[in-house]
């Protein structure tokens, strides 16, 4: 880390911009606290700040706090998105290191980095109706398995971009001083190349869980009931008579705090973690 | 280190959330309000009382106020569903909210009565006729009845996806309902090709509102007619109806100091404004020579929609536009209800709902929301004959524009009696009163028990009892008796493929209001893709079923 | 270019390739992952292509076709602002989201005080749900007295028609996509800084190179590939956009906001012509593959 050091005028230059950059990043959160705790009837009303200039309730709080559908959702939610995430980020780490350590042709390396991606570019709405044809063939509809199989299958480009990157920076003399000592490529791989990565396998885990937790069009047509999700209970939130904005606000901040929570507890191995591509001395 | 503090900050909130979650378990009796006196307690000492699911700026305190009575008796030892599971899919909006509460509401007495399961289903408004049709079209019977809205029908019965009901429909061991209680607008709607496919349910069209307090004014009343030449009234025809506007707007109407707005609109793409045009228009097309031709000309199925009647409602229509907010452009129901409730607007045109919205708690317009028929033209163009035609008086035209969100039942049913049982206890009369007379649960009016006398006989006491404003039901249940009575209707469409005729004129309406095109290009553009719709679904398949949900064969 | 076990360690700046190994222990790697995308892929791609050559009606298969899906796509003006509206999109959002993101990074890259909850900040928006941001949209840039015009009339200026304006609606949805993902582009870029090697910044600074020419011939050769590969992963995002458009302003006013998806999802699941929409979906897997591998030629010549 370079520490050059700032003149004052720098110092507090950047400093305002950090205060800018915070603020911009914090205000819709500050604005859908606000929402939730508004009454219906001071949505629009032009006002900030609680108690100063409405009387806030928490009667919306309350009101979804008490709804199980909630509660089952946040849980289905965090079963999908922990799923998917772990599952396509162990199938993603193995083709990675492949990818990363092999060279393969007829089709080559590039190719299959290409066609892993090519994955997340075809718009779901497209398959939509397949995969529920599936699903109900498997009898997985209304099932938060069926989310996690899907959302595994279209994570997985991810782990094996940033991580094919990371093994990629890893120094090889590591891996084949092992095999020199009679050590087989899957032991090299568990043993050596892959503790090296872990940072990086948190912080593709925590991007993954990311994307599934907020995935909407999947989970919206293979769930009816039981497996519901949160962005799916948040489109609920438009109902004939219009968006509640009150239910929207307590449902984001609700939908935000378990991802927050995870992201703060992995929140070193995040940076540390992401160097993608990035060329190590 | 600080980290460290930021985690058990965190953790705390968490622990204080679940905390406060189980302490709202706690409080559920009082929140839910099952027993009635809790909660006229709160309404009495003006308490704020939890609010419900239903809607905007609005509360319990009328919510709990009245329940439906129990009209199926428990069957005991002798059910005749036993085992069975009715699975009802409907618009989210909770067990407290509009459409789906009275479902909810219901389940218990169902479940007694007939031995069945019932399974509620919820999905977000948009997305349930997507979600509906994946069912039907993979077969996989998912859902045994949807609350549909009635623009599905085309598909529905076209598609042979859903059952009609003839057969049950008052027969032994169903709740009795009765279908010419129902009033001519809204009845066409339960019906398809002659036979009987919805249950009736809720009851949508669009009435004008407009503040009563404002048009009794007598300094108004003076002024306006110094500026316009003729008594401030409530407005009759569009004309009027814009010098009205005109002259409110800018005016502040609240007492706040504002400048507010002659009217306001929900105009948002994709949230419902071309019902919007629908009413507006109708008296421009229709007219006692021309009851009936509104969208397609029945034998070639050729488009009207660029007709010069059209043509001209568009352009009233927007001219309408520069006396409400420019906001609007992107409003959606909620937002433009807002608007006129915080008494922010002198007129509006749109459903039930605002009405009933209007006596919660929250509003502002309480008491002085006066509700009328939406107002008429004295010319129409006739599209049979070419040619715009004089009306004595004013040329009214009913509308049913809307959902009109009522249960039908799917083909792929595994208990298709035991899900017209529960439609049809729902359409009961006893409870379908109740349910008309409060706003909360969104089955809005449209039958004549419904209707307060002489139209009808219902009681006013049962509207007093849900919070209504005496003068305001009045002019409510008016206003709706005489749009659903009206001699001429707007000719609903109800055709395979109307949502995307609809989509079409809904994105062009938005374009013209929004200076993107001219009306008449506008319509034009419209009119180009409904016969691309037309062609690609099958002209001929098209033309007989719009003929036939005409009835005009 | 591969190197021998014995050799030296690589340069500070030399990039790392794959070596060259004639095993097949690489195709067990590989393979699970595979395997699996196959698996699940496979069926409804083929059933999509199935579909594009039939039309349809209630939702089901009526009558092949042939190519007139296809032929539609070219023919289409309402494709045509979808494929327009998303261009604009792709190339506003994803240029600010690189400049503003990797800016960002570049100015953060020290030492601090609180650093660590900076970036824990930083990351939120990541996890913020799409459709709900679109609805908390609709309050933030609410005209007549939402937070935004409120600011700007408190200082002076006129409320914008942020959402009810064609001109100005493109924008709104751009500042809520911007928003969500210029953390993705800053932590990314931040943790790539952070693995610059420090030796090679001590020894030119020795020589006397200036801020400038450090950033130019050191920082930015090296961060290259970093940053190429991300604006890869952003703009395969961008073009998929469908949940902030559809939640904030449904596409309008008019088309005005239709993007692809948004309009790809119109014709599948609202007008139910599912063949017309794989059609959408084949064309648009086509132009942004088009993008990718002309970007990933690009990326992989970095590595050279």
């Amino acid at each position: 880390m370079r520490t050059n050091s700032l003149s004052p005028v720098q110092k507090v230059l950047l400093t305002g911009l950090i205060v800018i950059a915070v603020a911009w990043v914090l205000f819709p959160f500050y604005w859908a606290f606000v929402n939730s705790i508004k009454k219906p009837a001071d949505t629009f009303r032009s006002v900030w700040i609680p108690w100063v200039q409405f009387q806030p309730t928490l009667d919306h709080w309350r009101q979804e706090l008490d709804t199980p559908e909630i509660r089952r959702a946040l849980r289905n939610s965090t079963v999908i998105s922990v799923g998917a995430a772990t599952l396509s980020v162990a199938l993603g780490t193995l083709a990675a290191y492949a990818l990363a350590r092999f060279r393969f042709n007829r089709p080559d390396n590039s190719f299959f980095t290409t066609w892993f991606l090519s994955q997340r570019v075809m718009p779901p709405v497209v398959v939509v109706i397949p995969f529920f044809l599936i699903m109900r063939q498997v009898r997985l509809l209304d099932s938060v398995w069926a989310l996690v199989l899907l959302n595994a299958t279209f994570l997985l480009p991810f782990p094996v971009i940033i991580l094919s990157q990371m093994f990629r920076e890893l120094p090889i003399e590591l891996e084949e001083a092992s095999l020199v000592d009679g050590a087989s490529r899957l032991q090299a791989f568990f043993r050596v190349a892959l503790p090296l990565v872990v940072p990086g396998l948190v912080a593709t885990w925590i991007i993954c869980m990311a994307f599934s937790w907020n995935e909407f069009l999947f989970a919206l047509s293979l769930t009816s009931n039981k497996a519901i999700p949160m962005p799916v209970i948040i489109a609920g939130a438009e109902h004939t008579r219009g968006v509640q904005f009150w239910f929207v606000g307590v449902r984001t901040m609700l939908t935000m705090l378990p991802p927050t929570i995870f992201a703060l507890l992995a929140q070193r191995y995040i940076i540390r973690g992401l160097t993608l591509g990035a060329v190590k001395g | 280190m600080k980290q460290s503090r930021l985690l058990l900050l965190l953790s705390l909130l968490l622990i204080g959330v679940l905390a406060l979650s189980a302490c709202g378990g706690t409080t559920t009796p009082a929140d839910s309000a099952g027993s009635s006196d809790t909660a006229a307690s709160d309404a009495d000492s003006g308490e704020a009382t939890p609010v419900g699911d239903e809607g905007l700026a609005a509360s319990v305190t009328t919510a709990s106020d009245l329940a439906p009575p129990i009209v199926a008796e428990p069957c005991g030892d002798d059910c005749p569903y036993t085992g069975q599971t009715v699975t009802v899919i409907v618009n989210t909006a909770g067990e407290k909210g509009p459409i789906s509460g009275p479902i909810y509401e219901v389940r218990d007495e169902f479940e007694a009565a007939t031995g069945a399961t019932l399974e509620i289903v919820e999905v977000p408004f948009a997305e349930h006729f997507p979600k509906l049709m994946t069912d039907l079209t993979t077969g996989s019977g998912q859902y045994d009845t949807s609350i549909a809205g009635a623009w599905w029908l085309g598909d529905l019965v076209e598609g042979g996806f859903i059952l009609p009901y003839d057969d049950m429909y008052n027969a032994e061991g169903f709740p009795e309902w009765d279908f010419e209680d129902v009033l001519p607008g809204p009845r066409s709607l339960l019906e398809y090709g002659g036979q009987k496919y919805v249950v009736g349910n809720d009851h949508d069209g669009q009435v004008m509102y407009y503040r009563r307090d404002l048009l009794e004014d007598p300094d108004h009343q003076a002024a306006f007619e110094a500026e316009y030449g003729y008594p401030l009234a409530v407005p009759e025809t569009w004309a009027q109806f814009r010098d009205v506007a005109e002259y409110f707007d800018g005016k502040d109407l609240n007492g706040d100091g504002q400048p507010d707005d002659g009217l306001t609109m929900h105009l948002k793409v994709a949230n419902q404004g071309m019902f919007h045009f629908m009413s507006f228009s109708a008296p421009f097309v229709i007219g006692p020579d021309n009851p009936n031709l509104y969208w397609f000309d029945p034998e070639t199925m050729d488009a009207l929609v660029d007709s010069p009647g059209h043509v001209r409602a568009m352009e009233t229509m927007i001219d309408l536009v520069q006396f409400g907010p420019e906001a609007m452009m992107a409003w959606n129901l909620g937002e433009s209800w807002d608007h006129f409730l915080r008494g922010e607007a002198a007129l509006t045109f749109t459903w039930g709902d605002l009405g009933a919205l209007a006596q919660e708690e929250g509003s502002q317009v309480r008491g002085l929301t006066g509700a009328a028929p939406i107002p008429g033209t004295t010319e129409y163009y006739d599209v049979t004959a070419g040619e715009w035609k004089q009306v004595d008086g004013v040329n009214r035209v009913g509308n049913t524009t809307g959902g009109s969100w009522s249960g039908v039942i799917s083909k792929d049913s595994d208990a298709p009696e035991a899900t017209y049982f529960l439609l049809a206890l729902m359409a009961s009369k006893p409870k379908s009163s109740v349910y008309a007379a409060r706003g909360w649960d969104g089955v809005d009016p449209g039958r004549y028990s419904h209707f307060l006398p002489p139209n009808g006989d219902a009681s006013m006491d049962d509207y007093l009892a849900a919070g209504w404003d005496e003068q305001d039901i009045q002019d409510y249940s008016n206003a709706y008796y005489e749009n659903f009575n009206a001699e001429l209707q707007f000719p609903y469409l109800r055709i395979p493929g109307a949502f995307e005729y609809w989509t079409s004129l809904d994105i062009h309406l938005s374009e013209a209001a929004t200076g993107q095109a001219t009306a008449e290009e506008a319509l034009q553009a419209t009119a180009d893709e409904f016969e691309q719709i037309t062609d690609r679904l099958g002209r001929d398949m098209q033309q007989q079923s719009y003929v036939s949900s005409l009835g005009l064969e | 270019m591969s190197a021998q076990l014995d050799s030296p360690p690589p340069a500070a700046i030399e990039p790392v390739t794959p070596r060259v190994r004639k095993d097949r222990t690489g195709a067990w790697f590989l393979a699970p992952a595979v395997v699996w995308i196959i698996l699940f892929t496979i069926f409804p791609l083929l059933f999509a292509l199935y579909n594009s050559f039939y039309s349809f009606r209630f939702g089901q298969r009526n009558q092949f076709v042939g190519l007139d899906n296809f032929g539609r796509l070219f023919t289409d003006p309402n494709l045509r602002n979808g494929l327009q509206v998303t261009l604009w999109f792709v190339l506003v959002t994803v240029t600010v989201e690189m400049l503003v993101g990797f800016g960002l990074a570049l100015l953060l890259n020290r030492e601090m005080q609180g650093k660590n909850i900076l970036r824990a900040i930083m990351v939120l928006p990541l996890f913020a749900t799409p459709v709900a941001m679109g609805y908390l949209g609709i309050t933030i840039f609410f005209e007549t007295n939402g937070p935004i015009n409120d600011t700007i009339r408190a200082l002076g200026g006129q409320g914008i028609p942020w959402l009810s304006s064609p001109k100005w609606a493109p924008v709104s949805m751009m500042i809520l996509e911007v928003w969500q993902w210029t953390p993705f582009v800053f932590l990314v870029s931040l943790a790539g800084l952070q693995g610059l090697p420090q030796d090679v910044y001590e020894a030119a600074e020795v020589d006397g190179a200036s801020g400038r020419q450090l950033f130019r011939s050191i920082t930015m050769p090296l961060m290259a590939p970093t940053l190429w590969l991300i604006l890869l992963l952003r703009m395969i995002e961008a073009f998929k956009v469908f949940d902030i458009p559809t939640s904030l302003t449904s596409g309008g006013p008019g088309r005005a906001t239709e993007v692809y998806s948004l309009f790809t999802y119109r014709t599948a699941l609202r007008f139910f012509d599912h063949g017309y929409a794989a059609a959408q979906g084949f064309l648009l897997l086509f132009i942004v593959m088009f993008i990718v591998t002309i970007l990933y030629g690009r990326i992989s010549e970095l590595y050279e």
